[in-house]
Formats: C-alpha cells, sequence, structure tokens
C-alpha cells in the first residue's frame, strides 16, 4: 500500500477563502453590516445604536440558543413563544408593587429571588414535559410542542385572568434594565449563557450525545448512548434557557400579558437556521446560532432605521431569511 | 443492442480528473469498455472507483476530461440524464426510500401515468404488474407491496439490481453489488449479468471479492491511488498477479495464523428465543476466553437477529445469557456494552455512521466516557490522538480526522467503524460481516487485529458469509438455518460442504 495511505494524508485546504465558503453565515451578517453601514454613512454604529441592538435581540438569543440545541438533536419547538409568555407572567406576579391593588397576590411582598425562581422552574417544567412527550410518549417533536404550546397559552390566561400583570418593582425590573458601564446587563447575561452553551456543545459528553443523536439516531442508540434521556436533558435546558428568556423579558418590559413573547419560536428558529443550524439534525454551533441572531436583528433594527415600513419590513426579512439559509445550505451541495 | 461505434467502445471515460478539498480523488483516468462485455473495476479502498463511477453517472462534475457515449460526447448534469441516455447505475450505498412499497421505489421519478381527461394519475395497477413481471423475468421472489424498509438488506440490494434493470440501459454500472448477498443469491446475480452481456449490455462491475471477477469478468481495469494502472483480459490474469497490481506489491497469505487457545466460558447463551415467532428460536452456545467463534448460515438464518438480540436490539421472548458465569439482562446497547460486549452491525449506512460528523467523532463516540477529564470535560487532545491511532493501525484513508465521515470511501468507512468498537476496548466483540466492502490488503489487517484480539484473551463472534473468512479466522463456526441452530464444526469437520449441509437443512 502507498505510503500516502495513512490518516494524515493532505491537510484540508485552509486559508481565508475556505474559511468563508464555509461560513457563509458570517459573510452574510457581515455583508448586511457594511450596507447598513454605507446607507446611512455609518450613522447606524453609534453606541447607543449598537446598545439597542443588543437589548433587543438579547431575550430571543436565549430562546435561540435553546432551540439550536433542539435542532441539533433532530427535533423542533413550537411551544416558544407562549412558554416564555408564562414564564413571564408567572414571574411577574410574583414582582409586582405590594400596594398595587390589582396585583395577582396583592399585599404580598416576596423577596427578588421568588420571582426569578418561579421563571425558571415554570420554564424548566415546560420544557421537561416536552422531553418527556418526544423521548418516551415517542410523539413527533411538531406535535408535541404544538401541544404544549396551547398549553402554555391556556395557563397563562387562566392564571392571569387574562389581564395585564404590571406595576413591577424597580429592583426587578433593574435586573433586567441595568448597565455596567455602557454594556447592558442583558448582552452580559446572553454571553454568559452562550459560554455555557459553547462548553455544553464542544466540550462534554452529552453535547457529543447531542450531535450523534441528531446525525444519526439509529447508530446513537448502538453506541451505547440513552437518547431517551439525552433528549429529556436537550429539552429541560432549553427549557431554562426559555425560563431565563421570560423572567428577563418581564423585567425588560416591566410587565407581562398575553401578547408578550408572541412569535417569538418563529424569530429563533429563523434565526438559527441562518446561522447554519441545519433541520436535518447534527449540525450546528453555538456561535452559528449568535451569529444567526445577529443578523436577523440587524435586518430589524436596519430597516427600521432606515424608515422602511413595518409591513415591507416582514417581507423583506422573509426574503433575506431564504436567500441566506439557500446559500448556506448549496454549500453542501455538488462539488 | 448494435455495436453502433467506430471505436468499438460503447463507453470511453478519457482523462477524468477529479479533486476534493485535500484529495486528488482521480487523476487522468482512462477507462474503455465494450458492449457486451463484463468490465471489472479493481482497487483499493480509496482508490476511486466509486468516485470515477459517480462522475459517469452525473452525481459528481468532473474537473477535467471527457465521456463519449456510444461515439457521442456527453455531459450529464444528472443521475436522470444518465438514466435517460441509457447509463443505468447500482451505488454502493443502497439509496432507497425505506417507507415506501418496492413497486414505488422501482419506479421513483419514473411512474407509470394514466391520463384521465387533461389530468393524469398514478397508474397503481400498471406500477404493481409491471414490478411483478420485472420480478418474475429475474426469478427474484419479491412481492412488489411489500415495504422497502422492511426487506432484508440482500433483499432491498435486490431490489436495486432490478431497478437498475429495468431501465433498459447499454451500460449497466454495478458498484459493489454482491457484498450484502450469499453466495446463492451471487449467483443469480451473476445469471442476471450473464444474460445482460449475451443481450449487448456493457456492466461495469466494482467488486472486492477476488474469486467473483475470475467467474464473471472478460476485461479488469486496476486503479491504484486514483491513477489507472491498466486494462487487462480476465483470462491473462491471475488472483495473485490482480492483487499484485491493485497493491503494488506481492501479497502473502490470505489469513494470518491465530494462534491463540481458547480458554474458559466467557459468554453463554442457554435456549434464546426471539420474542418475533420468525427470527430465532432455542439457540445454545457458548464463547471462550480468546477464541473466534464464526456464524454461519444463509440469508434468512437469522444470524444478524440473533447477535442483535445479544446486544439488546432485539427482544428476547426466553432463555438465558451468562457472562464469566453470571446471569445478565441486556435490555439495551448500554446494558450490553457495561457487560464488556461490542457489536459491529452489518448495516453501514442505517446503525452504523454518523455522515457529517467528522472521523474522530465516529470513532470515539462510543467510548467517550473514558475520556473525561477536569470537570467532566472531554480531554479531546487524547480523544483525538487515540481515534487516530486505531484508523492507522487500520489504514483508514481520510484526508484528515475531521473529515466528515461521508467523505470517506465506503471501506474506509467501515475501517472507521472497527476502529469505533476497538476503541471501546469490548471483552466480547461481536462483528456482522465485519470486512464488507473491504480491499484484501484491509481485510489482512482487519484478521491481524482479530488474531491479536483473541491472543490478549478477548473472545469474538463473526457473523460472515464469506467462507473462506469463516474457513480461515474461526475456532469454531456455529451454523443456523431458519433461526435454528444445526450444529458446531470445529476442526477437521469444518469444512465448506459441512457448513452447507447444515446451513441447508430445513431448506
Ligand atoms: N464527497 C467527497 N468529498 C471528499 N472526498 C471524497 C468524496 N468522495 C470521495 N472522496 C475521496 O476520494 C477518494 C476515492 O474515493 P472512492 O469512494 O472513489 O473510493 P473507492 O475506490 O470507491 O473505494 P471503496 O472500495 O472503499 O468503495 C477517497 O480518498 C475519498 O476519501
Ligand atoms: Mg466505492
Amino acid at each position: 500500500m502507498a505510503a500516502s495511505s495513512t490518516v494524515t494524508a493532505q491537510a484540508p485546504a485552509r486559508g481565508l477563502r475556505a474559511f468563508l465558503s464555509k461560513n457563509t453565515n458570517i459573510v452574510t451578517f457581515v455583508v448586511l453590516a457594511l450596507a447598513l453601514g454605507a446607507l446611512t454613512g455609518g450613522r447606524a454604529f453609534g453606541l447607543d445604536s449598537i446598545q439597542n441592538l443588543l437589548i433587543a435581540e438579547s431575550v430571543r438569543a436565549f430562546a435561540a440558543l435553546g432551540v439550536g440545541m433542539i435542532i441539533i438533536t433532530r427535533g423542533i419547538d413550537l411551544s416558544i413563544g407562549y412558554v416564555v409568555c408564562l414564564v413571564a407572567s408567572v414571574s411577574a406576579s410574583f414582582a409586582q408593587t405590594p400596594d398595587y391593588a390589582a396585583a395577582l397576590y396583592a399585599g404580598k411582598d416576596f423577596v427578588i429571588l421568588v420571582p426569578i425562581a418561579a421563571g425558571l422552574m415554570t420554564g424548566a417544567l415546560c420544557g421537561l414535559v416536552n422531553g418527556l412527550l418526544v423521548a418516551y410518549g415517542k410523539l413527533p417533536a411538531f406535535i408535541a410542542t404544538l401541544g404544549t404550546l396551547s398549553i402554555a397559552r391556556g395557563l397563562q390566561l387562566i392564571y392571569t385572568k387574562a389581564a395585564v400583570v404590571g406595576s413591577l418593582k424597580q429592583p426587578f425590573k433593574n435586573i433586567s434594565q441595568g448597565s455596567l458601564g455602557p454594556v447592558p446587563y442583558l448582552a452580559i447575561y446572553v454571553a454568559f449563557a452562550a459560554f455555557v452553551v459553547w462548553v455544553l456543545l464542544r466540550h462534554t459528553r452529552r453535547g457529543t450525545n447531542f450531535y450523534a443523536i441528531g446525525g444519526n439516531p439509529v447508530a446513537a442508540r448502538v453506541s451505547g448512548i440513552n437518547v431517551e434521556r439525552e433528549l429529556v436533558m436537550v429539552y429541560l435546558y432549553a427549557g431554562v434557557l426559555y425560563g431565563i428568556a421570560g423572567v428577563l423579558q418581564a423585567g425588560r418590559l416591566g410587565l407581562a400579558n398575553a401578547l408578550t413573547a408572541n412569535g417569538m419560536e418563529l424569530d429563533a428558529i429563523a434565526a438559527v437556521t441562518v446561522g447554519g443550524v441545519s433541520q436535518t439534525g447534527g449540525v450546528g454551533t453555538m456561535g452559528g446560532m449568535i451569529v444567526g441572531v445577529l443578523t436577523l436583528g440587524i435586518i430589524n433594527y436596519g430597516m427600521t432605521y432606515l424608515g422602511v415600513d413595518s409591513y415591507y419590513q416582514l417581507l423583506m426579512k422573509g426574503v433575506i431569511i431564504i436567500v441566506a439559509v439557500f446559500m448556506d445550505m448549496n454549500k453542501n451541495a455538488r462539488r | 443492442m448494435p455495436n453502433d461505434t467506430a471505436s468499438g467502445y460503447v463507453l470511453e471515460m478519457l482523462g477524468i480528473s477529479k479533486s476534493f478539498p485535500g484529495v486528488q480523488a482521480l487523476n487522468d483516468v482512462t477507462l474503455k469498455v465494450r458492449p457486451g462485455t463484463v468490465h471489472a473495476l479493481m482497487g483499493e479502498n480509496g482508490a476511486g472507483k466509486s468516485t470515477l463511477m459517480k462522475c459517469l453517472f452525473g452525481i459528481y462534475r468532473e474537473d477535467s476530461g471527457d465521456i463519449v457515449l456510444k461515439g457521442a460526447k456527453v455531459k450529464f448534469h444528472s443521475a436522470k440524464d444518465a438514466l435517460v441516455s441509457g447509463v443505468s447505475m447500482i451505488h454502493q450505498e443502497l439509496l432507497n426510500v425505506p417507507d415506501r412499497s418496492v413497486r414505488e421505489n422501482v419506479w421513483l421519478g419514473r411512474e407509470p401515468m394514466r391520463s384521465f381527461g387533461p389530468l393524469r394519475f398514478l397508474d397503481h395497477r400498471k406500477m404493481h404488474e409491471d414490478t411483478a413481471a420485472l420480478m418474475k423475468s429475474l426469478d427474484m421472489e419479491i412481492d412488489p407491496a411489500d415495504r422497502m424498509g422492511g426487506l432484508s438488506i440482500s433483499k432491498q440490494q435486490a431490489c436495486e439490481i432490478a431497478k437498475a434493470v429495468s431501465y433498459d440501459a447499454s451500460v449497466v454500472v454495478m458498484d459493489e453489488p454482491s457484498s450484502s448477498l450469499t453466495e446463492t443469491e451471487t449467483e443469480h446475480l451473476f445469471r442476471i449479468i450473464r444474460d445482460l452481456r449475451s443481450r449487448g449490455v456493457a456492466v461495469i462491475y466494482i467488486s472486492h471479492k477476488m474469486s467473483e471477477i475470475f467467474q464473471i469478468a472478460d476485461e479488469v481495469s486496476v486503479m491504484r491511488d486514483g491513477r489507472m494502472v491498466g486494462t487487462y483480459a480476465a483470462s491473462e490474469l491471475d488472483e495473485d498477479g490482480l492483487i499484485r497490481l491493485m497493491v503494488g506489491r506481492d501479497t502473502t497469505d490470505r489469513f494470518p495464523p491465530v494462534a491463540s487457545v481458547p480458554g474458559e466460558v466467557r459468554l453463554e447463551v442457554r435456549g434464546l428465543t426471539a420474542a418475533n415467532p420468525r427470527s430465532f428460536r432455542d439457540v445454545s452456545f457458548d464463547l471462550r476466553r480468546g477464541e473466534i467463534l464464526g456464524i454461519g448460515g444463509l440469508v434468512g438464518a437469522q444470524r444478524t437477529e440473533l447477535v442483535e438480540a445479544l446486544f439488546g436490539l432485539r427482544e428476547v421472548a426466553s432463555g438465558e445469557i451468562l457472562v464469566d458465569g453470571g446471569l445478565v439482562r441486556v435490555r439495551s446497547p448500554r446494558d450490553a456494552i457495561s457487560h464488556g460486549l461490542g457489536l459491529i452491525t452489518e448495516d453501514r449506512r442505517g446503525s452504523g455512521i454518523f455522515p457529517l460528523l467528522s472521523v474522530t467523532v465516529n470513532t470515539s463516540v462510543a467510548s467517550l466516557g473514558r475520556y473525561l477529564g477536569k470537570a467532566r470535560l472531554l480531554e479531546h487532545r487524547r480523544i483525538e490522538s487515540e481515534a487516530a491511532k486505531l484508523n492507522e493501525a487500520l489504514r483508514t484513508k481520510t484526508p484528515s480526522m475531521g473529515t466528515q465521515i461521508q467523505n470517506l470511501s465506503g471501506g474506509n468507512q467501515q475501517k472507521v467503524l472497527v476502529s469505533r468498537w476497538l476503541m471501546t476496548l469490548p471483552d466480547i466483540l461481536i462483528m456482522d460481516e465485519p470486512t464488507r466492502g473491504i480491499d484484501v490488503g484491509a481485510k489482512y489487517e482487519i484478521y491481524t487485529i482479530m488474531a491479536e484480539l483473541a491472543r490478549n484473551g478477548k473472545s469474538i463472534i463473526m457473523v460472515s458469509s464469506e467462507m473462506p473468512e469463516l474457513l480461515g479466522m474461526s475456532h469454531r463456526i456455529m451454523v443456523l438455518c431458519a433461526g435454528r441452530h444445526t450444529g458446531t464444526l470445529e476442526g477437521k469437520q469444518a469444512t465448506q460442504e459441512n457448513i452447507m449441509r447444515l446451513a441447508t437443512q430445513f431448506v
């Protein structure tokens, strides 16, 4: 056998070009950012503007990290919007000022930890239910999470009696609204969560298992992976991330109602897909997810900045998402 | 089919080159095929055989070179173009739609239609009847209405063959069509091929089974490292000469000596009966330390079902499994692995590889538990070097350890799977058709590793449809027929005749 038949025969192509053709998601983001910069003569990138962009996208980033991991395991989660809405409502209900007459627990003053814990637990519980339905109930993720979507929505309306949960305490709001120097707290939380997700996906056995399950569930089972348990865990982790998103959203807006976070699942799924997380499973990275969120963010923000009519904004957003994903997929096509 | 070209060739591939990132898969390759001949294409794993055929079939686009079909230059942009022009192909990997019926799979993309005024509908009846007629003409017993995924791998392969034949092509490419067929089925395939040949069809035949080549081929082209070594008449070659051309050096024995002496019983199976009443029943045997136990039988003998049950992949109705004298319950592969078992499954694509993941991950995925460092984080460096070491020992050919496994040639994917289970350090390794699709050189490496494992006190169960391999590597050969254990052969009794006698006891 020739000497070349070893593992390290030739190094794969390297260099900037190879990097860019592999990471079309980053290219898309940079192109959009440059376009916006050019159109506004750089004015769109003042400190204020960047802060606003980060604040606006932060909450969505948690949802994206959660559903991104789920999609890596070949799943999907449609319940995000209403789960985040339910979490926000539950969390807010424990953070209302005690002297507010219309408060759900009027007259009661909870320490700040209560609304946070209640929110996280609600999110985790929803994720756990999704996970159990998918892993042990063997329901298709699409159907299972469609069910929990409706349940979460119903629970939210029952719990709040369809009223706005408002008049939240300032310390609670400060968790979301504060900033460290020029850096909004929200951006710091996202960075932290993204780091944890990166470690999980890249450096733990469970992360590798997620990719394996998404890549070939039968082979994963044969390789001794406890597929059911890992699936429960991925939905649970996602639930916790939705929990964080809900708590922060309540604090950011200072209230929660039935419209909070509506449609967030679509934004989150679109973001991670633009970021290169493939619906066929087994593909995607934390970095890609965040780039996807920023790409969608810059689209939203840029069009608002340029004064594009909001109806046209929706239309443009759809087109850009389709083009971005099309380019990303074609890099894997025929060579 | 008339020999209508001046050159006398039905197909000419001239100076084809093709590279992938990091690999020059084809380098100025020329292949000329005459009508009405069987043309064998030979070469080691990763030599470029499948890539060349994929260029012909329009799946890959060659970087340079020309394809001349029946005297005219052609450029296929898709498989459909190729099919329409009279080139059909049986792919190395099964490419079917498991959840649809056999007939739908056979006519996929060219379903017979029925007009109803301006509307056109699928003609299910015609589809069924045509499929039945096709199967009958090929002597295959397959119900057109069966679900494809429910058939055994070898029946699925038979369907692929039927489909390729049904295109009425002038060139039929068969990329390792026999790799999941038994000898009787291969005989059957050869009858079909001879019939095609007598009708003037050119058959390009790829296989790693030497004996087949001399049975069926008229001409042999040999590839090595992406280049064409040459084309020879089959009659002017012998087996050793062919192997020399393929590997570029002389080869010695086909099997290494298995020197180990079996010791005490490691695994004992008593009266194992599958939950599925049509599967195996009342199977008992034992496996000793340092022993290689071959399992032979025809397709349908339930050999795969038996080893999958041992590994917790199939439900068992009754019977006992003892490991080192202790009764164990194996309800999932996880249980099996914890008792020191490993299983290389026969269905590489279905239950083996993770196509989009790297060679490293594909190798290490079943043993990550041993590579947890501080805070239970993965020790990537150790994982990678261990995975690379194993693959190097088997001479896996890959551009790098980070390459997606789907970009490796079929035989090299199989080597990665062997590495995966070696990495789990199993006490009892079950190998279901371990050398399927692997070239002669690499077969020897795998046999050597088996012999070495046995010498180090490991036990091996090897399911195989290849007689020479069963006879050459096993201490004992257990034969199944129709789900029952019909006998175990040892020493002088282990002969091809005896195996066949036991394997056909109930048929
Ligand atoms: N899509 C691809 N991307 C990158 N490299 C590829 C791709 N397809 C094939 N190769 C490389 O091209 C070389 C030739 O592969 P090919 O599949 O043609 O081998 P083969 O002769 O059919 O081997 P086998 O007997 O194992 O099937 C291999 O080194 C393989 O890694
Ligand atoms: Mg091949």
